[in-house]
């Protein structure tokens, strides 16, 4: 398993970043964890079973005499929240010696650990055309994660994306936590819809673009005609020299300002990261610094 | 526009070498991206190009193709040829002795040099030069040369002359050149005075300038038989007092050499030549130095040096006799002997050095090799010498000797002034000849007094009989045929040891000469040709010449002064004019600008600099 982005060394270290985050923050993830719709900090909202590593002090002990089964008490804001994480699967994030796709699972799985470990569900979708496929499904508790996360592995990068088609007709859910969209977002088809749409939903949406070095800081100089992997109808000529290099940042920025300004306008979040950037670098310095770890 | 180099353009065959290399790998390389989206979208940012970059493709070619012109032209040095820019130039450059005055550290004649070439220098690309240097003889020292560099490494090359010259000859090749091109610039640098100097330009390089000089120097022995020097004392700028030294050099016995100095103050006026004279304590001497102790410009002409002819010409003398009398007379009445006697017994092969060696009633085992031979009543015949003694002849009553009738020039060279006194002898040596010896004096058809040249080259004289036996050492003749004999054996090489410079210097070379060197003033080494009987040598600096005759083992040593020739010593004397006939033209020559290697190769580096930075900014980095 070690070949595998998601693997123990991984896991390791996802647990002792973790650890670091505990010792530096007050250890909650999600700054809007609790639900917008539930206000009062003292009015029971349901049962759920105990869990390993609960708070004890909230077991409802008559429901134990009762039943003989240990329940934990929830009351409205501290509802169990449902972190969905969505990865867009197109060929594009796997393409070349990018390693988007490995960013992306890594970032997916930490993620997860994170809202594991604050015994949220956390659920992961890959984006596969105009279809969201389920590849961990509520998956609650540290013993689940450990057992289901490896399947992340096994998501296959291929065909395109399209992400509002993907993620409107699926289940989203409602004001019960975070939405997370990893992608490359370098595409024509609409992602717009998709965010307004779980926005609408009440979701907290967390929007991740992962870029190569080379879409950052492209190399490529002289007479060259790209291919694009996805459609090799889609194509690009030109002797690329000073002044299209400059074209080309401009373009870039336009894109990833595209995505940002569409998160900030619906009270979103939106990070940029390189393929190459380090975990450590993405939550301990980024997430810290824009306030999603608090 | 022609070039000097045309093989240099062969370079611009990489030009269609890199248009072929462009067009061959003037193709889009493909790639697979992982997505065509930020590339597609740059085009909406991308500006619109004005049409000349649009060969922003071919400004790396183009760059290169301009590297590689300019680098092939820069190499074919392209030359180029300005009109009526440039001009045919004649120096005329004097190099007399007066020349060698200093001036602010430096000669006239370094001054003059430096001129011209400052008029080399500062002529256009294209012109001709040519130099006539006008010194001992008139010399064209480069004709029509083209090329700067040459003509002032031949200008440096230009030396110094000592003696008076006439300007005859310059103008005369000044005037060649003139003719051929009227429109020649003819300058003449010199320090004289021109009266009429038609079409030439006369630089003259002469300040006024102190000079003393001393001239005329001669000596003489008077009655008491002291040496008199006299000689003059010219101050040719200004009136003054000067001090007149005499440095006088004597034998004080054979080999050893005394000093005596005298001095003396003279005023004289401007131009006035003033008489010296030293009456010294000497009876002889080596060789004086007259001189002024002041200082001036042209210091050649302070010192006079007269070396003593007789002492040059002087010879040593080994006399191998029991009965030196007769003999010894005979050589201490030519003047020039420094005789050594010895007795027979005490005479052995270890003597040598000698310039004559006389045998008087002795035969050696071996002839000396290194020296003239003489022998009188030799006893036994010695190898090599060309003769053998037979039988002692003794004649009861004395019998009359006769003089030579023969007319050949030498045999009267023999007998001049020989007054043909009769001479008896009362007992002779028979001797028989082997070599080709001259008879002067015989007896019954049997050799008397004959000459000649031994195996070894040496001259040889043979008085086959005994002076004792015979009345010849007192008669008149005896002592003039010693002379003449001695004459032919001992030619006088030089016949004077004052010159001035410029003269020429006539060396007798002698019959068993090898070789004649001459050490110059300013230590020239010359081997002269001593294959004719008397060679030449013209005297062309100041100072004491030392000529060595070699002949064998045997070095004889000789010294002549040339003095610098008095027209030479005025600073600013007047000459005769230098004119040129005719109408001078205008014409001008073809000017060549071929400077331009710099300026190519720069722009060969620039453009390939800026190919390269060009590759750098658009393939390279951001």
């Amino acid at each position: 398993m070690s070949g595998l982005p998601i693997n123990e060394e991984f896991l390791q270290q996802v647990e002792l970043l973790q650890t670091l985050i505990k010792n530096n923050v007050a250890g909650q993830f999600g700054g809007n964890h609790q639900s917008k719709s539930f206000g009062s900090s003292s009015e029971f909202a349901d049962y759920r079973d105990y869990i390993s590593g609960d708070d004890i002090t909230k077991i409802d002990w008559n429901a134990y005499a009762r039943f003989d089964k240990l329940y934990l008490k929830l009351y409205l804001d501290e509802r169990q929240m449902h972190t969905r994480i969505y990865i867009d699967a197109s060929r594009s994030m796997a393409y070349g010696k990018s390693k988007k796709d490995e960013q992306a699972l890594k970032i997916a799985a930490t993620l997860a650990y994170l809202a594991v470990n604050e015994m949220d569900k956390v659920s992961v979708y890959v984006i596969h055309g105009d279809r969201v496929e389920e590849v961990i499904t509520a998956m609650l508790g540290k013993d689940a994660y450990v057992n289901s996360i490896g399947k992340l592995n096994e998501i296959s990068f291929d065909g395109d994306s399209r992400i509002s088609e993907a993620i409107l007709p699926s289940t989203v859910g409602y004001g019960d936590g975070m939405s997370v969209i990893i992608s490359d977002f370098l595409t024509d088809n609409n992602f717009e819809d998709a965010v307004n749409y779980l926005v609408g939903k009440k979701r907290d949406v967390f929007c991740i673009q992962i870029l190569s070095e080379d879409e950052l800081n492209p190399k490529a100089r002289g007479k060259l005609h790209f291919f694009d992997c996805e459609n090799s109808d889609k194509f690009y000529r030109k002797h690329i020299a000073k002044d299209i290099i400059h074209a080309y940042r401009q373009a870039l920025e336009y894109a990833t300002g595209r995505i940002r300004d569409l998160c900030h306008s619906r009270g979103a979040q939106y990070m940029l990261v390189s393929a190459h950037d380090t975990m450590q670098d993405i939550f301990f310095e980024r997430l810290l610094n824009m306030g999603v770890l608090k | 526009m022609s070039f000097m180099y045309p093989l240099g353009l062969l370079g611009l065959i990489g030009i269609p070498v890199l248009i072929l290399i462009y067009i061959i790998k003037n193709k889009y390389t493909e790639q697979v991206v992982s997505s065509t989206y930020l590339w597609n979208l740059s085009e909406k940012f991308l500006k619109k190009r004005l049409p000349i970059n649009k060969l922003v493709g071919i400004i790396s070619l183009i760059l290169q193709i301009l590297a590689v012109l300019f680098i092939s032209v820069a190499v074919s040095r392209p030359v180029f040829i300005i009109p009526d820019s440039a001009n045919d130039y004649c120096f005329v450059l004097d190099c007399s002795g007066s020349m060698n005055m200093q001036e602010n550290g430096r000669t006239r004649l370094e001054a003059a040099k430096s001129e011209i070439a400052e008029v080399i220098d500062e002529s256009k690309k294209g012109s001709i030069y040519t130099l006539v240097a006008v010194g001992d003889s008139t010399e064209v020292v480069f004709e029509a040369v083209d090329s700067k560099e040459r003509a002032l490494l031949l200008l440096n090359g230009i030396e110094q002359a000592y003696t008076s010259n006439a300007f005859t000859d310059a103008v005369g090749v000044a005037q060649r050149y003139f003719n051929h091109n009227p429109s020649v610039k003819t300058y003449l640098f010199t320090d004289k005075t021109f009266e009429e100097n038609r079409n030439v330009q006369v630089i003259n390089v002469a300040k006024s300038q102190e000079n003393y000089a001393v001239s005329s120097v001669g000596y003489a022995f008077g009655a008491d038989g002291k040496l008199t020097v006299h000689g003059k004392v010219t101050s040719y700028e200004s009136a003054a007092e000067l001090t007149v030294k005499l440095h006088v050099v004597y034998d004080v016995s054979d080999g050893i050499s005394g000093t005596a100095e005298y001095s003396q103050k003279v005023e004289v006026q401007k131009l006035e030549a003033v008489d010296f004279t030293f009456v010294c304590e000497q009876t002889g001497f080596r060789y004086f130095e007259a001189s002024v102790s002041e200082s001036d410009a042209l210091a050649l002409d302070n010192k006079v040096t007269v070396f003593n002819i007789e002492y040059e010409n002087s010879y040593t003398a080994l006399l191998v006799s029991d009965s030196p009398f007769y003999i010894y007379a005979a050589l201490l009445s030519s003047g020039n002997a420094r005789v050594e006697v010895i007795s027979t017994e005490k005479f052995n092969a270890d003597y040598s050095g000698y310039d004559l060696y006389i045998f008087d009633s002795y035969s050696p085992e071996a002839l000396p090799r290194d020296g003239a031979v003489w022998f009188f009543n030799p006893k036994t015949s010695v190898a090599e010498s060309g003769f053998t003694v037979q039988d002692e002849v003794e004649l009861a009553a004395g019998r009359e000797l006769n003089y030579t009738s023969s007319s050949s020039t030498f045999a009267k060279t023999l007998m001049r002034d020989i007054v043909k006194d009769k001479v008896y002898v009362a007992k002779y040596k028979k001797c028989g000849l082997y070599r080709n010896f001259t008879t002067v004096l015989s007896c019954d058809g049997n050799p008397m007094v004959f000459t000649g040249t031994n195996s070894y080259g040496n001259r040889e004289v043979v008085f086959a009989f005994d002076l004792h036996f015979s009345n010849f050492p007192l008669l008149a003749d005896y002592a003039t045929l010693s002379g003449n004999l001695l004459g032919y054996t001992f030619p006088t090489v030089i016949e004077n040891a004052s010159y001035y410079c410029g003269e020429t210097l006539l060396i007798n070379v002698t019959a068993n000469c090898d070789s004649i060197r001459v050490d110059s003033p300013l230590n020239k080494i010359v081997y002269l040709d001593t294959s004719a009987a008397v060679c030449e040598f013209t005297l062309n600096e100041v100072g004491a010449y030392k000529i060595t005759m070699i002949s064998g083992e045997t070095e004889r040593v000789f010294n002549v002064y040339s003095s610098l020739p008095e027209e030479e010593r005025v600073p600013a004397s007047k000459a005769s004019a230098f004119s040129l006939q005719g109408e001078a033209g205008n014409k001008k020559l073809n000017g060549i600008y071929d400077d331009l290697l710099p300026f190519f190769i720069m722009l060969a580096l620039l453009f390939a600099a800026d190919w390269m930075v060009y590759c750098y900014e658009q393939y390279q980095l951001r």
